[in-house]
């Protein structure tokens, strides 16, 4: 059994410490670029969201290189994500007949017994000892949890970084020498380093960067080919950015759901817009939107897939918070159509009234509405 | 006496039945609007954000346009008909997506609907009743009688005087709405054929044709009409699908390509509806699409040779 995973973000250097850990053969997605796109979205239904698409590319290529078992997190919630198993079953068992599928979908909806019969099947093509397999969750879980905090900082501090460029470099070689590593504590080791040296960078604390929050769709926020690499250029303009929405935070959420205490001050925050769950982030990128206004952030970017239902339902109500607070907002809608260049203007005239707006101190909205 | 709106958009035409005697029987007087028109899709589109899918404008524009008459607007927000299943998320957040996109609404009547089961229903119903009166048992008459109503009125359609017979699939807003698939159904039967929708499959039937697949769909019509075009399918009661589905659909785009992986070249026509749908591009393909499948029964020279698709109407997507 040779597993593959679909690419996102941070997880699939996290991934590949767990695979290290527990011996199991694997093929590491290759980096998304143009190429896995164009493959994906060719074998895919046209009105399938844009995750569908990059998923469907990163494993056909990997399939190609001897892949032949799928690892996935499903879900069972209303939104589509949780179909995505089912469709992309059919359409990849017609290259290769014996590709396996193993989705961990939560206990409560498909039965422990399923749910452990499904671990199991990873569970024996591991050769690792139990101690091992114990030793090699907890440095995975570690990995993500550490990456997070490297990606966070460094978004943070991109805003006060004396010489310009120095976070992004420093995020570069970590995610780089990282993922080059062959055993989980190795990879521990030089996240750890990179920690320390992250602290090390020079910083200006007179400078009063931009704040910007980065909310809207799970996948495409972590996933940054898929969002045209915003962090990044939030970063090179000197804006510092930041996310709630990363692997690890999606971790404790899953864990905690079935307590339903997870994410409390976000669904505390929405509860005034939208008081119910309905599925996927919908309600999470409401009250991110309004955490990011009550801690003094000058705006925040909205990303979403072409056509997520609960990411419209949520855009629907971001212009009252916008209205309400003077809080300024902008969505992004990416399919596999988008071209940078429109992006980017659109992300530098934002970042320009976000500027105006703080050094005149008007409403936002006067800042954005046509000169009369 | 109070006034409850009760917009003539998205699940409508299965519940009226229900509503309008629920209503009727607590005291209240109802007000409906009127068909989908130009003038109510006009105003759905210029309230509703621009992502949403056909239906959840068209609703706009009925809400739009009952906001001035009335003293609550009744827009139920339906999380599920089942424990663990759902309908859309757009369903669930659709009084928000209201009051922030309209301004000057009524009270709305939003109390979340989460299963059909019995007991729960009347939860609800007394939930909702209570904006109207506070009297219990009035509450209690009007829910029996509205369930018995309902229970007797079934909105499908199950043609029978007609040589062929086509299943018409898709959700029941698009099927009902005679404005916005211009009028599909009188175009079909006046071309010849009859017309069977999901309503008319019986549950058990669609339940064993849904076993078929990996997971237990969590969508109640995903459930629905896999279950149902499966089945008519296998028995071969029809001779071919036509899927009304609005673009942007997350539910459709993920169950036409499920059926269509089932049933290889049946003949199989997908029509996309969205407010830009223009008349004579629909009526061209229905009529192309018809000319097919009577071509197929009446000339058997036609029959499954391969490379001839595009004479005997074998595959038409």
């Amino acid at each position: 059994m040779i597993v593959t995973i679909p690419n996102l973000g941070n997880i699939s250097i996290a991934a590949k410490a767990l695979f290290d850990g527990l011996k199991i053969p694997y093929i590491m997605p290759e980096v998304n670029h143009n190429d896995t796109l164009k493959i994906g979205s060719f074998y895919s239904p046209e009105e399938i969201c844009l995750p569908f698409k990059i998923m469907m590319g990163n494993y056909i290529r990997s399939i190609e290189k001897g892949a032949d078992t799928i690892l996935f997190a499903g879900s069972c919630g209303p939104c589509r994500f949780g179909e995505y198993c089912e469709l992309q079953m059919k359409l990849l068992t017609k290259f290769k007949p014996d590709l396996r599928f193993i989705v961990i979908d939560s206990p409560l909806d498909i039965g422990k017994k399923a749910f452990l019969k499904r671990l199991n099947e990873i569970n024996l093509s591991s050769s690792a000892s139990r101690k091992e397999k114990l030793s090699a969750m907890l440095a995975a879980y570690h990995t993500i949890r550490i990456l997070d905090q490297i990606d966070a900082k460094a978004h943070e501090l991109a805003g006060y970084e004396r010489e310009k460029g120095a976070c992004k470099n420093l995020l570069y070689s970590c995610k780089r020498e990282a993922s080059a590593c062959d055993n989980p504590v190795q990879m521990l080791k030089v996240l750890n380093d990179y920690k320390k040296k992250l602290r090390q960078i020079p910083l200006d604390y007179s400078k009063n960067p931009l704040k910007v929050a980065i909310i809207g769709e799970i996948y495409t926020i972590i996933e940054p080919f898929s969002n045209l690499y915003i962090e990044e250029k939030l970063m090179d303009y000197s804006v510092s950015s930041k996310r709630t929405l990363t692997p690890s935070w999606w971790l404790k959420d899953t864990f905690l759901k079935p307590l339903k205490i997870n994410s409390l001050a976000i669904n505390h925050a929405a509860k005034k817009y939208l008081p119910y769950k309905i599925g996927g982030h919908g309600r999470e990128c409401v009250g991110e939107s309004l955490l990011a206004q009550q801690s003094q952030m000058d705006g925040a970017i909205q990303i979403m897939p072409l056509a997520c239902m609960p990411e419209v339902v949520a855009k629907s109500i971001l212009p009252s918070i916008q209205r309400e607070k003077d809080f300024p907002i902008m969505t992004l809608v990416i399919d596999e159509m988008v071209g940078e260049a429109g992006y980017l203007t659109r992300i530098e005239a934002f970042l320009d009234m976000l500027e105006y707006k703080r050094k005149t101190g008007v409403k936002w909205a006067v800042c954005s509405s046509f000169p009369s | 006496m109070v006034t409850v709106g009760i917009p003539k958009g998205l699940l409508f035409p299965k519940y009226h039945v229900f509503t309008s005697a629920f209503f009727d029987e607590l005291g209240a007087q109802t007000v409906s609007s009127p068909d989908t028109n130009k003038t109510i899709l006009d105003l759905g589109t210029k309230y509703c954000v621009d992502d949403a899918c056909l239906s959840i404008k068209v609703f706009h524009g009925h809400v739009a346009w009952l906001k001035d008459c009335c003293d609550f607007l009744f827009v139920p927000r339906i999380m599920g008909f089942k424990e663990r299943e759902f309908i859309c998320p757009m369903f669930c957040g659709l009084p928000e997506m209201l009051r922030h996109n309209i301004t000057g609404l009524p009270h709305l009547i939003d109390t979340p609907l989460a299963s059909l089961q019995n007991d729960k229903l009347y939860t609800w119903a007394k939930n909702v009743g209570y904006r109207i009166t506070h009297d219990k048992t009035v509450i209690k008459r009007a829910f029996n009688r509205a369930m018995q109503e309902q229970s007797q009125f079934c909105p499908g359609i199950n043609d029978t005087n007609y040589g062929q017979k086509i299943a018409l699939l898709g959700h029941t807003y698009h099927i009902h709405d005679a404005f916005i698939n211009m009028d599909l159904i009188q175009k079909m039967n006046d071309a010849g054929f009859g017309i069977i929708t999901e309503e008319h499959v019986p549950a058990s039937d669609k339940e064993a044709a849904v076993k078929r697949l990996f997971k237990k769909p969590f969508w109640s019509f995903f459930a629905d009409y896999y279950g149902a075009a499966i089945h008519l399918y296998q028995t071969s009661a029809v001779d071919g699908f036509i899927y009304l589905s609005s673009f942007a659909c997350g539910i459709d785009s993920i169950l036409i390509e499920l059926i269509k992986s089932e049933t290889g070249e049946f003949p199989f026509l997908i029509i996309k509806l969205d407010e830009h749908t223009g008349e004579a591009g629909i009526n061209t393909r229905l009529e192309a699409f018809l000319d097919l499948m009577k071509r197929r029964t009446h000339d058997d020279r036609y029959d499954s040779q391969p490379g001839e698709h595009q004479y005997c109407g074998k595959s038409v997507v």
